[in-house]
């Protein structure tokens, strides 16, 4: 089994000066990016946008290893500029594993999200919920465009 | 207008001057109204930052002086709390701010800037988010979402014990609890304004900037039963010892405000106590023992020697005032000893403190 993907410039996709991975589908709501590894477990990490809205990275926290998660409630908090803040998860689920490296190092987070910064691994409860998520690249794209365009007309993030 | 919740707690204990404003989080988030509260602690306590390790704290000290220590849900390191300082928290609906976290904190922290001012307070938010007078710290703040709530966390400080401050932190030696204090008494200083002006200069700036209405009113009955379970909460055992991932700080760092801070690490037999000042080292005293044995041993017949004081002298010397970044540079010219004092600092990281 393996849950090593790579995810790295080669496979990112530039959207708005950001580099996406449009192999995973995405949250709008939470800006976490799943992605299914094929054994009854899904991949959880930050997309670009939640990563830079965030700020530096100070810690990153997740819940034990067999917590039952709900989709829209948190499965770890995230620091940053004294800001505490929930990282959200897109799925319901059994956590089945966090990230050490990140817990240690969260600037992995900011620099390779979409690899070695990834958060969280759960098992799905509800197969069901991967339809709320964007799963198209063209969609992908689209929504990923909008979100920059948006945040940058309100200043939320720098031209 | 909508209204914006104004309540006062006044003189609270130590325990509910935490989980009163964390209440009202809970509550906001559940649907009360925009809330600025204000809290004085009527007993001195230690506070930590929701992932710090409380390693960072002198336990026994603070056991042996009645000092207890909560840990809060907002950011930032461990602090110490006494009845000089006026806490306020402003809380909003987390859809009521900015979604970047940087832009939020900078909008919930300007009105308290201005209602410093507003009191005869030179004050104003620096670049680094920290309400200052010149370069000195005048306000202490943290910040967080609490469910679907946004708290901004502050105090007014009329009085600040620096000693105190620094004697509650967990510091490996006298060299590190001096340094600290010195920056702490350099760089952290008291306004001691009326508290009542600026009770009311808040309230004013607060109502102007987000566009509220401020009505005086109370914790709801709902907000009462959850400070009772907070009450509850913030004493367990289980809760103080925080997170599975309060990692223990290495090397120790102690931030005194945004781009202050003291480390002090250890490798191989190399030590570095330093303090860095926005990226320039200001004061290091650097050690290192050489092996008596091995193959960094001093050659055979001859006798195993430490550096010279003189040759560390000279090292702190030479890296007082020059970058972070250049240290290892300027280290490279005291041969083995510099390299390995050089690999020390190379583990200091103040950007994430």
């Amino acid at each position: 089994m393996t849950h090593t993907q790579a995810a790295g410039p080669a496979d990112l996709t530039e959207v708005r000066g950001y580099g996406l991975a449009l192999n995973r589908m995405y949250d709008p709501d939470t800006h976490m990016w799943v992605q299914p590894l094929g054994d009854a477990r899904a991949r959880i990490g930050m997309d670009p946008l939640g990563v830079e809205t965030s700020g530096t990275l100070a810690q990153l926290s997740f819940l034990p290893v067999g917590t039952e998660l709900a989709r829209g409630r948190p499965f770890g908090q995230l620091e940053a500029a004294k800001f505490l803040g929930p990282l959200v998860s897109p799925m319901s689920g059994t956590l089945l594993a966090s990230n050490d490296m990140v817990a240690a190092d969260p600037a992995l987070t900011e620099r390779v999200p979409f690899g070695a910064g990834w958060l969280v691994e759960l098992a799905p409860s509800d197969p069901g919920e991967y339809a709320n998520l964007l799963r198209e690249p063209g969609e992908i794209s689209s929504w990923f465009a909008d979100k920059v365009d948006e945040y940058r007309l309100k200043g939320v993030i720098a031209e | 207008m909508a209204e914006l919740r104004v309540i006062d707690f006044g003189r609270v204990s130590a325990l509910r001057s935490q989980t009163l404003w964390h209440a009202i989080a809970y509550g906001v988030s559940a649907g009360s109204p925009p809330t600025l509260s204000f809290a004085r602690p009527a007993d001195p306590y230690v506070c930590v930052g929701f992932h710090r390790s409380l390693e960072e704290v002198d336990e026994e000290y603070c056991a042996a002086h009645g000092l207890p220590v909560y840990r809060r849900m907002v950011g930032g390191g461990p602090v110490y709390l006494d009845d000089n300082q006026l806490f306020f928290q402003i809380c909003l609906p987390a859809g009521a701010v900015s979604p970047s976290r940087l832009e939020a904190l900078r909008d919930l922290l300007v009105p308290a800037a201005t209602a410093f001012r507003a009191v005869g307070v030179d004050a104003e938010l620096d670049a680094d988010l920290e309400i200052v007078v010149g370069d000195r710290k005048i306000c202490g703040h943290g910040a967080g979402q609490v469910e679907d709530a946004v708290v901004v966390c502050g105090n007014l400080i009329q009085g600040f014990d620096h000693e105190r401050a620094t004697r509650v932190l967990r510091l490996p030696d006298a060299d590190m609890r001096a340094e600290t204090l010195r920056l702490m008494r350099r760089y952290v200083a008291a306004t001691p304004v009326d508290d009542d002006a600026f009770r009311d200069a808040m309230v004013e700036a607060y109502a102007d900037a987000l566009g509220l209405r401020p009505v005086p009113g109370e914790l709801t009955a709902i907000e009462k039963t959850t400070l009772a379970g907070l009450d509850g909460r913030f004493t367990s055992r289980e809760w103080i010892a925080g997170p599975e991932h309060t990692l223990r700080r290495r090397p120790r760092q102690v931030k005194v405000r945004a781009g202050v801070w003291v480390f002090a690490a250890d490798c191989d037999r190399a030590r570095v106590m330093a303090s860095v000042v926005r990226g320039t080292v200001e004061r290091a005293r650097l050690s290192v023992r050489m092996p008596t044995s091995g193959p960094h041993a001093a050659d055979p017949g001859e006798r195993p020697r430490r550096p010279e004081p003189v040759e560390l002298f000279a090292a702190e010397q030479a890296v007082s005032g020059v970058a972070l970044a250049q240290v290892p540079q300027v280290l490279a010219g005291f041969g083995t000893p510099g390299r390995q004092l050089a690999a020390v600092f190379a583990a200091a990281d103040g950007k994430r403190l």
